[in-house]
Order: C-alpha cells, then structure tokens, then sequence
C-alpha cells in the first residue's frame, strides 16, 4: 500500500517515512502543496497525510479540497493543539481523519488503519448485526443493548445516536453531523442537544473514564468519535 | 458740597446697585447678569427710595401736631434717626435723600416761619451739612459692610465650587473623565455655553480680555501642560468667574497630572515585572528545558554508539527510549504552557466557546491520567443534573488537568484526587480535591502566580511554576475564578467558578 506524505519539514518527513516504512508501508513524500497534487495525480497513492500548515503554495486545508475534486483518496491531516477551528475546517474540506502533532508513529499506523478499513467497508457494506467494544453489545437488529451481559434501556433518540457512532467506529462525527442524522438538518446548530444526550448515554453505558472505561470519546470543539473496534 | 464728595456719592451708589442686587446665587453673580435681574434691580432700587421718602413724610406728619411743644433739637434728632435708618437699611442713594427731604420738610413745616425755606439763621445750614454728612457717612458704611459680607459669599461660593471640583477629581484615574468633570463646572457653575479640550497650547493669549466672550486657559501643571480649555461665554464672564474658571483648570491639570504619572509608575512596576518574569524565566528554562533535552541527548547517543548499543540490554534500550518519548512530552508540555501563558498575558486568546459538559472535560483529564500512569488515582464525583457550562472545551480541559497534575504530585499513594463537580446559584462549581499538605495561608496567593516558586525551592507544578497561572488565566477569561481552599481533614481543594451563562439549556 503506497502512503503520500506532505509535511515542509524535512526532518519530519524523513522521520514519518521511516516510520512508514518500518511498518512496510510505500512511501512517497512531498514538501509542499504542487507536489503533492501532482504526485497523489502521477503515483496514485491510496492514502495522504497532509500537514495542514505548509509554508509555501497552498496549504493543507487547500491541497484538501482541491483533491477532493477528483479524488476520494483517503486524507489524514496533521495539526496542532488547540487549532479545533482548523480541525473542523478540515473535516469539512473532505478530510477523513485529523492527528494532533505531536504524536507517536503507533497512534499514525492506528489511524491509518482504521481509515482504510473504513475506506474499504464503505460504502453501504453493513456491519455486523452485533457491534461489540469492550463490555459493550448493540444488537443492530433488535435494537437491543447490553453492558455485561444486561440489558440498557434506551430511549430512541439515545439509540440513534449511539448507533450512529457505533457504526462508524473511530471515525469523528462532527456534531451538526450527529444533530442532522438523529433531528434533522434544521437542528444542526443545536449542539447542546447533543451534549445532553451523550452524558445520558455514557451514564447508561457505565463509562468510567477514571479507568479508562470509554466508549464515546471527545473531540473537543468538533464532535465524538466512538472507540476504534480491534 | 464740594464736587469730589458728590463724585464718591455717586461712585457709591453705583457700585452699590452694581456690586449686588440681592441674595441670589453665586451662579447669577458669575453669569453675566441677563436682563430680567437688572429690571428687578431698578425696581428694587426704586422702592428704596420711595420708602426713604415715605419715611421722612411720616416723620413730618407725626410731628406736624407737636412742632409747637418741640424744640427744634427734638425735632432734628428725631429727623436724624430716621435718615440713619434708612441709611443702615438701603444704603447711601436712599439715605441721600432721606437727609434733604428731611432737612427741606423740617425746614418748610416745622420751623417758623412755616411753609417758608426761608433760613432765619445761617446756622440751620449747618444743620443740613450735619444731616448730610450723617447720611452719607452711616450709608457708606452700610454699602461697605454689605460690599464686604457680598464678596465673603462670593468668595465662599467659590472657594466652595473649587472644593467640590477638587473633592470630584480626587478619585478619577481617567483622562476623559477629569476633563468631563471641568467642562461641568465650567458649564453649570460658570454658564459657559461651549467647552472643548484643545490638545496644545493656543496661539491666542490666555489672560483675560474683558470683551471676549471665548476664554483659553492653560491646563497646567508645574512644567507639565496637559492642552488647553477653550470657553465659550454668552457674555464675557466677570474677573472673578475667570480667575475661578483658571483656578479650577488648575486643579484639572494636577489632576491630569496625578494621572499621567500613575500611569508611568505602573509601566515601569510592570517593565519591573516584566523583568522578574524574564529573570524567573531564564532560571526555570535552565533547569526545565536542559533537563529533558540532556535526557533525549545522551540517549540518542548511547543508542547510536554502535559499541555501546551491542553490549545493552534491551530493556535498557527500551528505557533509554521511553526516557526520550517522556522528556519529549515534557518538553511538549513546557512549549505549550510558555505559549498559553503568554497568549493569557497578552489577553490573545479567542474562545471556541459551546455549551460543554464539565462532566465529560473532566472525564477526558481523568482518563488522559489513567493513561499515562496505568492506575486508577481519580474519582470522579458528579451529579446527575449539573447543568451544561458556556467554555472552550479544550482551554477547560487544559486548566483541569493542570490542577489534577498538581494535586497527584501531592496525593499520598493509595488515596485518588477527587474530580468534583457542583452547581452553585449562578455558577458550576469544578473542585480539584487533593489529600497531601495544606498550602500555608501566605503562599495561597502567590502560588497561582506564572513562575511562582515555594519556599522549599520547587515550584508549586514541579515545573516551571505555570500550570496555576493558567487554570487561573482559563478561569479568568471565562468570567471566572480559581481560588485554593484547604481539604477538610488535610490536602489544598483547587476550585474553579464558572458562570452560568444567561439561556443555560
């Protein structure tokens, strides 16, 4: 599998090709935005990590949105903390997936993983009647949803939203995404919805977060992002 | 009479009707006077000397049934009285003619020949002279006692309007307002129609022109000159409202001064801090900085000693390299805490506020712990119904985790921090409750300061001393506050107040 990466640091792309390599990736790298959209349109990568600060030509929020004309490669974008604007900036110029720097090269392999795997699956492939994480079961076609082996009840507005993330496991779903799919586009700004209802659904599931307990993980100032399934 | 005492008669009684026309207020005698005030001053003026002149007929026809059985001295005595009276009373112009109306009625009824102005003797002359002189004398010193209690009040009322001025600028700390507070006085106290702050000094000179109706004074202050006050007057005010209205612009200026050089005392007090902080800076990145690069440095170069790496052990190597992964995320931690201070201190920082549970902010802190330490040390304590909290999700997290960093350095083994989380009226309340040693009273201030160092030596976050100053600086740019309390039973509780926010969900 041939992976493109685009960073303007020298040190950093060699560190990620590496990197990359190790794990018998392809590697191809490219330092600035042309590059990029030239190599991704010569080599045919089948996934991009793409810094979104690039010092020179278009930057990676760009580079984003002008692949995302042609192509449905699958684009991991590399930020830094606290830039949560940029993140959901991101995700909407058609990003699949964001990393926040600095982070370590089995945390990347995770996440490209996990974006292939999605990438492949969809579209419209149905998951597996049963979803399991952890101590976790939702029975797709029952509607049925057990924590240790007893059953939850909950309300259907709490269902929907649970499968919703459930479903796209380790994908972030932005919250106007969630508040669209469960209420309706109309209700897209309404993210305290959202809020409300997560803490009663985490409160269902038995979260612990003190023990690492989590089903439902924060993307702070973009949205959740249920854990990725093994 | 000779023609000087007839001249300060007349001077007299001038300044008499000119100098008051009554008890108003300083604000009448400041402003030039408007034309309903001088018609009640003629009027007045009038009916003095119609009461003058009634008192002396009233005299005559008293007397008049007794001119027979009453000397001429009896008479003249009692003329006298009246004419002192009306002195004492209204002053010299009505005395003046009290005296000659007197000495012509005393003269034409009263002394025989009757109904003549014959003088038998040239001795009644001296009579008149006597009256006149008596009027003029007991008028005069009516005028002056009245001048002197007129100018007492005037200058009353002035040192009065300057009192209050200087009392209202005492407190203000504001440019703007110090001028606002001179442009009132010279509206409301002085009638000044227009007042407008010029920034230099007028081309124009600032003493007084008795004609102009525009007025520059000088705001200034010892050598200091803090612009120009430009006055606009119906009618050119009176000397004594000009050397008010300098006065006062006197007293703006030391105010304007006071101000300026409380503003240069704070700049150099916080070039001075500044300095401290730069000092403390240096110090803490000598030793927070070196130290993990000193750690990532030595076991990169272990690792690439070929020779040395043959003979290590791999988990050796293995600890070499988690030594580099945690001096890096040291590191990373240090660059993002000097970056968050500073944006803090620069006052940089834009929200990405949304409606957020405190509950799932501290339940990320919790688990990001659990992570690194690999065992349970927090208990989460919330209630179901904790209403959601206006913030930015990520700076919240970043100020909780600070305080949850501080409180595990403290927390003896086996016990857990306690993440807690309250609503207040108004507020949510986030509590940070650690088991370990009571922060001592004195140091409960300081330790939220950036760079803040106990007295043991180490800093209060083992690190540079940042991660209090900004939970505090988070806290603060929400509209809220952190404040230390101690745990009952031993320990520091590190709280967080956040405001609900009006339209809470």
């Amino acid at each position: 599998m041939m992976i493109l990466i685009v960073d303007d640091e020298p040190q950093i792309r060699k560190l990620l090709t590496a990197g990359l390599k190790g794990y018998g990736y392809d590697v191809l790298a490219a330092a600035d935005g042309h590059e990029a959209l030239t190599l991704v349109a010569q080599r045919r990568p089948e996934l991009v990590v793409l810094d979104i600060h690039l010092s020179q030509g278009p930057d990676g929020l760009e580079v984003c949105r002008r692949l995302r004309e042609w192509s449905r490669v699958p684009i991991i974008m590399l930020s830094v903390r606290g830039d949560e604007r940029t993140k959901v900036q991101a995700l909407d110029a058609g990003a699949d997936d964001y990393l926040t720097k600095p982070f370590g090269m089995e945390e990347l392999r995770a996440r490209i993983q996990a974006v292939v795997r999605r990438a492949v699956a969809e579209p419209g492939a149905p998951p597996d009647s049963v979803i399991r994480a952890g101590a976790l079961a939702i029975d797709l076609v029952n509607r049925r949803v057990t924590v240790a082996g007893e059953e939850v009840h909950f309300t259907p507005q709490e269902y929907d939203i649970l499968r919703l993330l459930a479903t796209h496991p380790g994908k972030i779903m932005t919250h106007p995404a969630i508040l669209s799919a469960v209420w309706g586009p109309e209700y897209a700004d309404m993210t305290h919805y959202v809020r409300i209802y997560v803490n009663q659904i985490r409160k269902k599931l038995r979260e612990n977060p003190a023990a690492n307990v989590r089903y439902i993980l924060n993307e702070p100032g973009v949205g959740y992002r249920f854990i990725d399934l093994p | 009479m000779p023609p000087a005492a007839g001249g300060a008669i007349v001077m007299a009684w001038w300044r008499a009707q000119t100098a008051s026309t009554g008890p108003q207020s300083m604000t009448a005698t400041l402003r030039p006077a408007a034309s309903p005030d001088r018609r009640a001053a003629l009027l007045r003026a009038a009916g003095e000397y119609l009461a003058a002149a009634a008192l002396v007929v009233a005299t005559t026809l008293a007397l008049w049934p007794l001119r027979d059985r009453l000397t001429i001295a009896n008479e003249s005595l009692l003329y006298m009285l009246v004419t002192l009276i009306v002195a004492v009373r209204f002053r010299t112009g009505p005395s003046v003619l009290a005296a000659l109306l007197s000495f012509f009625a005393f003269n034409y009824f009263l002394v025989r020949p009757y109904y003549t102005l014959a003088v038998e003797d040239t001795r009644e002359l001296l009579d008149l002279l006597v009256f006149l002189t008596a009027a003029v004398i007991a008028g005069r010193l009516t005028d002056y006692a009245r001048h002197q209690a007129e100018a007492a009040g005037l200058n009353a009322r002035q040192q009065d309007i300057l009192y209050r001025l200087t009392s209202a600028l005492n407190p203000l700390t504001d440019v703007d307002a110090i001028r606002a507070e001179l442009r009132r006085v010279a509206v409301e106290e002085l009638g000044a129609v227009e007042v407008e702050f010029l920034p230099m000094p007028p081309t124009a000179p600032t003493e007084h022109h008795p004609a102009a109706d525009v007025v520059f004074v000088l705001l200034q202050a010892g050598e200091a000159i803090y612009g120009t006050l430009r006055a606009s007057f119906l009618r050119a005010p009176s000397t004594s409202a000009h050397r008010l209205l300098i006065a006062c612009a006197g007293q703006a200026a030391l105010a304007l001064q006071r101000v300026d050089l409380t503003a240069q005392a704070q700049r150099s007090r916080a070039l001075g801090e500044a300095d401290r902080l730069k000092t403390a800076l240096l110090r803490a990145v000598s030793h927070d900085l070196r130290t993990p690069i000193t750690i990532i440095k030595t076991s990169a170069a272990n690792l690439g000693d070929v020779d040395l790496a043959a003979r290590l052990s791999a988990e050796e190597k293995g600890d070499m390299v988690q030594a580099i992964e945690a001096s890096a995320d040291a590191l990373d931690r240090l660059v993002g805490n000097l970056l968050d201070m500073s944006r803090l201190q620069a006052g940089a920082v834009v929200l990405n506020e949304d409606w957020n549970s405190v509950e799932e902010i501290a339940g990320d802190v919790a688990a990001g712990v659990y992570r690194r330490e690999g065992t349970e040390r927090i208990r989460l304590d919330f209630p179901d119904d904790l209403p959601l909290v206006r913030c930015d999700f990520g700076l919240l997290r970043q100020a909780l985790g600070n305080l949850v960093d501080n409180a595990l350095r403290h927390e003896p083994e086996g016990q857990r921090v306690v993440i807690r989380g309250r609503a207040e009226a108004g507020l949510v309340r986030l509590e940070v409750v650690n088991h370990g040693p009571t922060i001592p009273a004195e140091e409960r201030e300081r330790i939220m300061e950036p760079f803040y160092q106990s007295r043991d030596g180490r800093s209060v976050m083992g690190g540079v001393g940042l991660g209090l100053a900004i939970a505090h600086g988070i806290a603060a740019v929400h509209g809220g506050a952190l404040a230390v309390a101690d745990t009952p039973g031993g320990g520091a509780t590190f709280i967080i107040r956040l405001p609900q926010t009006e339209g809470a969900p």
